[in-house]
């Protein structure tokens, strides 16, 4: 058991029998009140989401998992198909849940899979990835309104909101989890 | 850290101290250390001595808020006062509006009620969107009026009904606000779960996170089950207390100042004796209840806002951390 306060993203908890992903957690105190701590999980079989609200004193029944280096093979209507780079065993992962990483994975890229008891749990995408941009519209000169930004489009097909000195070709560092921006990597 | 973010911190402070000062209220400055505190089972503070060569070691906490001390002033006949300054919460995780170290504004207007701190509140926030627009650092990010008074008021008790369909004055004992929460499917532990913690749970789930956000809210009349400073009103189970959530956020919190000495007394030792139970530090509280309550309390009425989320909410940041120089996850994180 652990307390709900000590949860972090990624964190595995079972909840009535089936294994929960903690997908986001804010941390939420009344000035007058308990500490209490907002979940967003995601049952990794179903896509089923759950938003509780848990006092950080709450005991809550983790699970240990670990970390496989998994190969990223492709993506179907459905699912994430991964190769166990180890014992070159291939499984999939239901998209449900989780269909924001398809624009953030790239094929043939080793990622590390949360397994819990030989069932993959969740996938860890780098905070922060470097990727190529594939379409980069020109700048449109004096058009400073937005603040001098583009959209353009990375190689998984993620659209990014970049300064419009980037160019087609060019190597561009990614939050992965804001999928934002964060700078130009010279090759 | 955003220049552009100092700056607009720079001047939410000057318009903070000059709509005080032009309206009569004197500006105080109180120590950060207390050798002891109002005891709050639900705030965690932060413990440190003080060494000298002359005596032995004394337990020192830094201020959860200033009203330690600004009520010893009050006690003593000072009037308005107001007052900027850091605060300190141990516990607090880091997050969208969380720092442990954060600050507050508070004031204590005499001969007032809580609902005479609303027309002041408005008039403050009016304040500084006039001064802000001068200076034309408005974030494109936030509506105004999501922010300009005249303020949303709610009673607790329509609101919280509104929300989850709950009438808090049918449930004004534990036992059957358990049960009320678990035929929702609430996890209730009977072994820590007091009124308190059966309410947050429920208005942090099915409330606050549906609050209008049009205007600034007033949420007025808190239920008694959650015991502090506030006087209750008389033939009724709520207490004479308001927040204020601007765009979902809580942002202040407002009291009709308790001014009975025994109620006071009471409330001081039952949070005490469940502090003692759930927390390693527990500062005393006696020195702290004389100095308050050793004369009669004038009838006054306080708020307390956070500063750092009103800058937030003023610039449109997402989170607490953009707002703070040098936030203590940040440091940690080096």
């Amino acid at each position: 058991m652990i307390r709900a306060g000590a949860l972090e993203k990624g964190s595995a908890i079972l909840i009535k029998g089936e294994p929960f992903v903690v997908v986001e957690r804010e941390f939420v105190n009344p000035g007058k009140g308990s500490a209490f701590v907002r979940l967003k999980l995601k049952s990794p079989s179903t896509g089923q989401v759950l938003r509780e609200t848990m006092k950080t004193q709450d005991q809550v029944e983790d699970i240990t998992v670990e970390d496989k280096e998994c190969q990223y093979l492709y993506a179907d209507e459905e699912s994430y198909h991964f190769m166990d780079t180890q014992t070159y065993d291939q499984f999939e992962i239901p998209m449900k849940g989780f269909e924001d990483y398809k624009l953030l994975m790239m094929d043939g890229e080793t990622y590390k899979v949360i397994m819990w008891e030989d069932r993959p749990l969740d996938i860890k995408i780098p905070y922060k990835v470097v990727y190529k941009v594939t379409d980069a519209p020109e700048a449109v000169k004096g058009d400073t309104v937005q603040g001098a930004t583009k959209m353009v489009t990375i190689e998984t097909g993620l659209k990014v909101k970049v300064p419009i000195f980037i160019k087609e070709g060019e190597m561009i560092m990614v939050n992965t989890e804001t999928k934002e921006y964060v700078e130009r990597v010279n090759s | 850290m955003n220049r552009e973010i100092i700056k607009a911190r720079s001047g939410i402070n000057k318009s903070i101290r000059n709509f005080f000062t032009e309206k009569g209220y004197l500006e105080v400055e109180t120590p950060l250390l207390s050798p002891s505190l109002i005891p709050e089972s639900t705030i965690e503070v932060f413990e440190t001595e003080y060494h000298s060569l002359k005596r032995k070691p004394v337990s020192l906490y830094l201020i959860p808020s200033p009203e330690v001390f600004m009520k010893q002033l009050i006690a003593d006949g000072i009037g308005d006062i107001f007052q900027l300054t850091k605060s300190f919460r141990n516990y607090e995780q880091s997050g969208k509006y969380h720092n442990p170290e954060f600050t507050m504004l508070e004031w204590y207007t005499m001969n007032a009620s809580a609902a005479d701190n609303i027309p002041i509140t408005e008039e403050l926030f009016e304040r500084i969107i006039h001064d802000r627009g001068k200076a034309g650092i408005f974030s494109p990010k936030i509506d105004p009026r999501h922010l300009t008074p005249p303020f949303r008021r709610m009673s607790m008790e329509e609101l919280f009904f509104e929300k989850s369909g709950i009438d808090l004055a049918a449930n004004l004992t534990l036992e059957v606000f358990r049960e009320t929460a678990r035929n929702k499917g609430y996890r209730i532990n009977d072994a820590d779960e007091n009124w308190e913690s059966v309410f947050n749970r429920i208005f942090l789930t099915e409330v606050e996170p549906f609050l209008p956000s049009d205007k600034p809210l007033i949420i007025y009349n808190y239920p008694s089950g959650i015991g502090c400073l506030a006087k209750d009103i008389p033939s009724s189970p709520w207490k004479d207390r308001w927040e204020l959530y601007c765009s979902g956020v809580e942002l202040a919190n407002c009291y009709t100042e308790e001014t009975d000495p025994q109620k006071a007394a009471d409330l001081f030792k039952k949070e005490h004796r469940i502090k003692k139970q759930t927390s390693e530090v527990t500062p005393h509280y006696e020195s702290v209840l004389n100095s308050i309550f050793k004369k009669s309390f004038p009838e006054s009425s306080g708020v307390a806002l956070g500063v750092d989320r009103l800058i937030q909410i003023f610039t449109g940041t997402d989170r607490l951390e953009g707002v703070i120089l040098f936030p203590l996850s940040d440091i940690l994180a080096q």
